[in-house]
C-alpha cells in the first residue's frame, strides 16, 4: 500500500515536471531537457530494487557541472533563456532525491515556476490552452502529492482540480480586468527575446529585396476614420543620409533644427501594433509632427526613435499627414549633409548629373528628367539584380540596368545630390495587407521598401519614389501580387488556395485581437474600460476600489457555493412538497405537532377532520414511502408534487 | 531545535486551553459545527503563496497579461482550497468513544466512531491524541462511520488521562489545515506489569488436596447468588426468575481444586508495587491455566471466579489501589 502511495506520488510530481520541461523543449538547451527526462526515467526505475539512486557527492557534481554549462552556453545565470535551463536542469536533479512529501511539493512548485517562465517568454494563443492544461496538471498533482494514499482516484483528483480551478476562474477574470498595472518597472531585465529581422540603420544594393520572402508581420495597423489611398500608404521606418558610394547609413550624431512643417490634406489617425524588432524606432504613416508617446521623440526627419529597443508588442495612436508644406528656408547644415557625396566615387553619374542639371532650366526639370531616365532608357525592375561593384551607382546605371526599389532610390539621391539638390533615401514599408475581418492592414516584412525625399524650395521635403516610375504596380499591389515566384513557399501556397488565404487572414486577425486585447491588456487598457463603464476621470484609485469591489463579490458567491451541502436532487423536492403540504394545512387551521411523523399526522387528521381524511391520509402514506421506503423513483416524486400543488383544504 | 519544539508544543497547549474555554467542554456525540474549526495555512501552503507572489511580482514588472492570470488564477485557487479544506471538516460527527486498557509499558487503545452524515465524502480525517503519536487517518465516504484507533504509551499504572484530541485535516492541496480540538474525559486503565517470580500460592478449598478434575468434569452445586454484570444468561436461574425473583445465577464449581486465593498482605517482603505486579502476574497465570482465583486487598475483596470480567474487575483494582481519582 505505501509503495503504491509513494509511486503514486512521484508519478504526478514527475509528470507535470516534465510537462513543464516540454513546454520549453524548443528554447532551452537540448543537453537540459534531455537530462531532465533521463533523471525522470532513472528515478522511476529506482521504485523497483535493481536501480539505486545516486548519493549526495553524484548530486553535488552534477549541480556544478550543471551550473558550469549554464554559464558555459550563456555567459550568464541571469536571464530568461538561462534562468529557465538552469531550472530545468537542477529539477532534473531534484527528482533524483528519494520523494518524501516534501521532494514532491519542490518539484511541483519547480514545474509552475517553469510555467511562469513560459508565460514570460510567449504569449500566444496558440500555447495559452498548453498552460491552462498545465496548470490543471500541477494543481492534481497537488492533490495526490498531498494525500497518496487517500481514497481519491487520479480521475478524482483531476475532477477536483478541475472544479476548484472553475470556482477560481471568475475572480482570475476580474483581478485580470480590475487589478491596477501600475506603470513602471521594479527592476529592469533584458529579455533577449528572439527579434525579427527586418529593416537595418544602412542600405546596401541588394539589403531590402533579402527581406521579400520574410513572412514576419512588422506591424498591424487600424485607421480611425478615413484611410489613405494605395499611393500614399507609405510608412517611414530609418532614415539615410550618409553615402560611401555603395552603402547607405542614417548617421544620428547630425542634428539641425527642423524646418516647420504644415500638412495638408488629411490627417490620418490610425493606431499601430508593433512586433518587436529589437531595435529602437517605431512606424508611422509618411510624415509625423507629434510624438504618439512619451518613450518616442520625433527627430528632424520625422523619424520615430524610442529610447529602448522594442522587445515586446507596443501599440500606440498617431496622427500623419502624406502631403507636407514647409515655407522655412532649409538650414545650412541640412543642405551641407544632404548634398555631400563622397569623393571620387561614382564619376560617370556625377557628369551625368551635371549634364542633366545643366539642361535643365529648374530644379523640377532636373527632377523630371531623371525620372524619364529611368522609365524610357531601358530599366527593369526586378527581385534578383546582378551584383553591383563598389561604384554601384555607375554600375546600375550604365552597365546592369537592372534593380530593385533600394537601387533606383540610390541612384535617384546620388543624382539629386550631384545635381545640388538636397535628398535623402527613406527606407520603410509600402502597402500592407487588408484583412477584412479585423479591419486593419498587415505589414509584413516583405512589404520592406526604399524611396527618396528632395528638398524643393517653398514646398518643403517632398517625396519622391522612383518606383512608381518603373514598377507602378508596385503601389497597388503587394510584392506577393507582383513577384509571385519570389516570395515565400508558403506566401505562394495560400495564394494559390483562396479558402486557405482567408483562414490565414482570419487567423492572423484572432492573433491581432489577442495581442492587442489580452497580452496588450495595461493600464491605459484599464482606464479606458472603466472610462466606458461610466466612471468619470478614471484614475488606479476608482480601479483599486473596483478590484475590492470584484474581489468582495467573488469571495461571497463562493462561500454560498461552496457552503451549500449537496443535496439529492429527489429528496429534496420531496422535504420541499411536504412543507408545502403543511403549510396548507395549517393556512386551513390544521396544525402539525412538531413530534408527529406523517403517519401520526394522518391519524390526527383522521381523527380531527374526518371529512379530510381520505384525500389527505392516501398523500402523506406517499410521502411517507417516498421519504423513508426504499426505493425512489423520479416519476413517483413528481405525481407526490403534483397532488400537492392540486390540493385544495378549505377550513371549516 | 528543541526549542523551537517545546516552543510549539506551549503555544499548542495554550490555544487548546483557549479553545475549551472557549467552547466548552464536549460531550459524546460531538459535532464539528462551523464555529469551532479553526483553519491556518501548512508549510506547503505558505510555500504556494510565496511561488504566487514572486509570480505576481513578475508579472507586474514585465507586463506580462498571462503571468499575471496565472498568478491570480492560482490565488483564487488558493482560496477555494481553503474553503474546501474548511468544508472537509465541517459537520463531521464524533459518535463513539471507547478505551482498551493495557498493562504498563503497553499501549493503550482508544477507540472512535467517525461519521460522516453529509453527502459528500470526506477525505483523509486525522485524528491525533499526543502530540509525537501516530496519527490515525481514514477516509468517509457519503454517509458512512468509520472506526479509528488510536494508541497512546502508557508509563506508570494507575489512570492514564488524555485531555483532548485533535481533528484536522488538510484535504485537497495541502495547503491548509483546518482543526478542531475535541475536549472529551479520555481515561485509560493502566494495570500493573505482570512480573513476579513467585509460585501460585497453595490452592484453597473445602477439599484441599483432592484431585482437580477438568472444567469440563462435574462441577457441584455451590449454591446462588445475585446476577453480576457480565454474568452469562446461560446460567441464570430462570425458572426463578419466573416465579419472580430477582436475577439469580446458578453457581457451580469445581469440588474445591483450583481455588486459589490471592492475599495482598501475605506478600510481605515486597514492596507496594512490587506486590501489585506479583499479584498481577498470578492472576495472568491462573487465568491461563483456566483457575478460578480471588483477590483480597486491603479495601476490597474479590471471591473466587473465573472470566474476563472477573480478571478486568481484579486487574482494575490492582490498577487503581492507592491512586487517587
Amino acid at each position: 500500500m505505501s509503495a503504491y502511495a509513494d509511486r503514486r506520488a512521484l508519478i504526478w510530481s514527475t509528470g507535470s515536471f516534465l510537462m513543464a520541461v516540454l513546454l520549453h523543449i524548443d528554447r532551452v538547451p537540448l543537453w537540459a531537457s534531455a537530462a531532465a527526462f533521463a533523471c525522470a526515467g532513472w528515478r522511476i526505475a529506482a521504485t523497483g530494487r535493481t536501480v539505486r539512486l545516486p548519493g549526495k557527492y553524484f548530486k553535488t557534481a552534477l549541480t556544478f557541472l550543471t551550473l558550469g554549462a549554464v554559464l558555459l552556453m550563456f555567459r550568464t545565470l541571469n536571464g530568461l533563456a538561462a534562468g529557465s535551463a538552469l531550472l530545468v536542469a537542477m529539477g532534473a536533479i531534484k527528482l533524483l532525491e528519494t520523494g518524501n512529501r516534501r521532494d514532491h511539493y519542490i518539484t511541483i512548485g519547480a514545474a509552475l515556476f517553469l510555467l511562469l517562465a513560459a508565460c514570460l517568454e510567449r504569449q500566444t494563443i496558440l500555447r495559452s490552452p498548453l498552460y491552462l492544461l498545465h496548470t490543471w496538471i500541477c494543481c492534481s498533482a497537488l492533490i495526490v502529492v498531498a494525500h497518496p494514499r487517500s481514497l481519491l482516484s487520479n480521475r478524482g483528483a483531476a475532477w477536483l482540480a478541475a472544479k476548484s480551478l472553475l470556482f477560481a476562474l471568475p475572480l482570475a477574470l476580474a483581478l485580470f480586468l480590475f487589478f491596477p498595472r501600475l506603470p513602471g518597472a521594479f527592476w529592469a531585465f533584458s529579455k533577449s527575446g528572439s527579434a525579427t529581422t527586418g529593416l537595418a540603420e544602412s542600405m546596401s544594393p541588394g539589403s531590402i529585396s533579402e527581406l521579400t520572402d520574410s513572412d514576419d508581420p512588422a506591424f498591424r495597423a487600424w485607421f480611425i476614420g478615413a484611410m489613405p489611398p494605395p499611393n500614399e500608404r507609405y510608412w517611414r521606418g530609418p532614415v539615410l543620409h550618409d553615402f560611401d558610394g555603395y552603402t547607405w547609413t542614417s548617421r544620428r550624431e547630425h542634428h539641425y533644427v527642423p524646418e516647420r512643417v504644415d500638412g495638408l490634406g488629411v490627417a490620418y489617425r490610425y493606431r499601430i501594433a508593433m512586433e518587436p524588432h529589437s531595435e529602437s524606432w517605431w512606424f508611422a504613416l509618411d510624415t509625423i509632427t507629434t510624438p504618439p508617446h512619451r518613450r518616442v521623440r520625433v527627430t528632424y526627419d520625422h523619424q520615430l526613435v524610442g529610447t529602448e529597443a522594442v522587445t515586446e508588442l507596443t501599440t500606440y495612436e498617431a496622427i500623419s499627414h502624406t502631403r507636407t508644406q514647409s515655407s522655412d528656408p532649409l538650414s545650412i547644415l541640412a543642405r551641407r549633409f544632404d548634398t555631400a557625396l563622397p569623393v571620387g566615387r561614382n564619376p560617370k553619374s556625377r557628369e551625368l548629373a551635371a549634364q542633366m542639371r545643366a539642361r535643365a532650366a529648374t530644379d523640377d526639370e532636373f527632377v523630371k528628367s531623371v525620372l524619364d531616365m529611368f522609365r524610357k532608357r531601358g530599366f527593369e525592375y526586378t527581385l534578383t539584380p546582378p551584383q553591383l561593384d563598389l561604384n554601384s551607382v555607375d554600375d546600375f546605371l550604365f552597365n546592369t540596368r537592372r534593380g530593385f526599389c533600394g537601387h533606383y532610390a540610390s541612384a535617384f539621391v546620388m543624382l539629386m545630390r550631384a545635381g545640388g539638390v538636397p535628398a535623402r533615401i527613406v527606407t520603410g514599408y509600402l502597402g500592407g495587407e487588408w484583412n477584412p475581418i479585423g479591419k486593419y492592414f498587415l505589414v509584413k516584412q516583405s512589404d520592406a521598401h526604399a524611396w527618396a525625399e528632395i528638398w524643393v524650395n517653398r514646398k518643403g521635403w517632398v517625396r519622391i519614389d522612383p518606383t512608381g516610375v518603373v514598377a507602378p504596380e508596385r503601389l497597388e499591389r503587394g510584392i506577393l501580387d507582383m513577384f509571385p515566384d519570389s516570395v515565400s513557399a508558403q506566401a505562394r501556397f495560400m495564394r494559390r488556395t483562396p479558402w486557405l488565404a482567408d483562414m490565414g487572414q482570419a487567423w492572423d486577425a484572432m492573433n491581432a485581437w489577442w495581442d492587442a486585447q489580452v497580452v496588450g491588456f495595461n493600464f491605459e487598457s484599464q482606464l479606458s474600460m472603466l472610462d466606458r463603464l461610466g466612471f468619470d476621470e478614471p484614475d488606479w484609485q476608482q480601479l483599486g476600489w473596483t478590484f475590492a469591489g470584484t474581489l468582495g463579490a467573488w469571495l461571497l458567491w463562493m462561500t454560498v457555493q461552496l457552503g451549500r451541502a449537496p443535496r439529492g436532487p429527489h429528496q429534496d423536492r420531496i422535504t420541499r412538497a411536504y412543507q408545502k403540504l403543511c403549510s396548507k394545512l395549517a393556512h386551513a387551521g390544521i396544525h402539525r405537532e412538531p413530534h408527529f411523523g406523517p403517519l401520526a399526522f394522518a391519524d390526527a387528521i383522521t381523527a380531527q377532520r374526518p371529512d379530510l381524511s381520505a384525500t389527505l391520509t392516501p398523500l402523506l402514506t406517499a410521502y411517507a414511502n417516498l421519504r423513508f421506503g426504499p426505493k425512489l423513483s423520479a416519476p413517483k416524486v413528481s405525481a407526490f408534487e403534483r397532488a400537492v400543488a392540486r390540493l385544495d383544504v378549505a377550513r371549516r | 531545535m528543541k526549542l523551537a519544539e517545546r516552543l510549539k508544543l506551549r503555544a499548542a497547549e495554550r490555544a487548546a486551553a483557549w479553545a475549551l474555554r472557549r467552547q466548552g467542554p464536549d460531550t459524546l456525540p460531538v459535532v464539528l459545527q462551523r464555529r469551532r474549526i479553526y483553519i491556518l495555512p501548512t508549510r506547503a501552503g505558505i510555500g504556494f503563496s510565496l511561488l504566487i507572489f514572486t509570480m505576481l511580482i513578475a508579472g507586474l514588472n514585465y507586463k506580462n497579461s498571462l503571468a499575471l492570470f496565472l498568478t491570480f488564477l492560482l490565488s483564487g485557487l488558493a482560496l477555494v482550497a481553503m474553503h474546501q479544506c474548511h468544508r472537509n471538516l465541517l459537520n463531521v460527527k464524533l459518535l463513539d468513544m471507547g478505551t482498551t486498557s493495557a498493562f504498563t509499558g503497553e499501549r493503550g487503545g482508544i477507540v472512535l466512531t467517525v461519521t460522516n452524515e453529509s453527502r459528500t465524502p470526506r477525505y483523509r480525517i486525522e485524528l491525533r491524541a499526543l502530540p509525537k503519536e501516530k496519527i490515525a487517518t481514514a477516509d468517509l465516504g457519503a454517509q458512512t462511520s468509520r472506526r479509528m484507533d488510536l494508541s497512546v504509551p502508557t508509563s506508570t499504572r494507575g489512570l492514564l488521562a488524555l485531555k483532548r484530541l485533535n481533528v484536522a485535516t488538510s484535504h485537497p492541496f495541502g495547503l491548509f489545515r483546518a482543526w478542531t480540538w475535541v475536549h472529551l474525559p479520555i481515561v485509560i486503565t493502566v494495570y500493573p506489569r505482570p512480573r513476579g517470580a513467585k509460585p501460585l500460592p497453595a490452592q484453597h478449598g473445602i477439599n484441599a488436596g483432592a484431585v482437580s478434575r477438568g472444567s469440563t468434569g462435574e462441577d457441584e452445586w455451590l449454591g446462588l447468588r445475585p446476577f453480576r454484570d457480565g454474568d452469562s444468561p446461560r446460567q441464570v436461574a430462570w425458572k426463578a426468575y419466573a416465579r419472580g425473583a430477582p436475577l439469580l445465577i446458578k453457581e457451580y464449581g469445581s469440588t474445591g481444586s483450583d481455588l486459589r486465593l490471592f492475599d495482598f498482605s501475605a506478600l510481605t517482603d515486597l514492596d507496594v508495587e512490587a506486590r501489585l505486579e506479583q499479584l498481577t502476574r498470578w492472576i495472568l497465570d491462573a487465568e491461563k491455566r483456566g483457575e478460578r482465583y480471588g483477590l483480597v486487598m486491603p479495601n476490597q475483596r474479590f471471591e473466587p471466579d473465573q472470566g474476563a470480567d472477573h480478571r478486568q474487575r481484579c486487574l482494575t483494582a490492582l490498577a487503581l489501589f492507592g491512586v487517587t481519582l
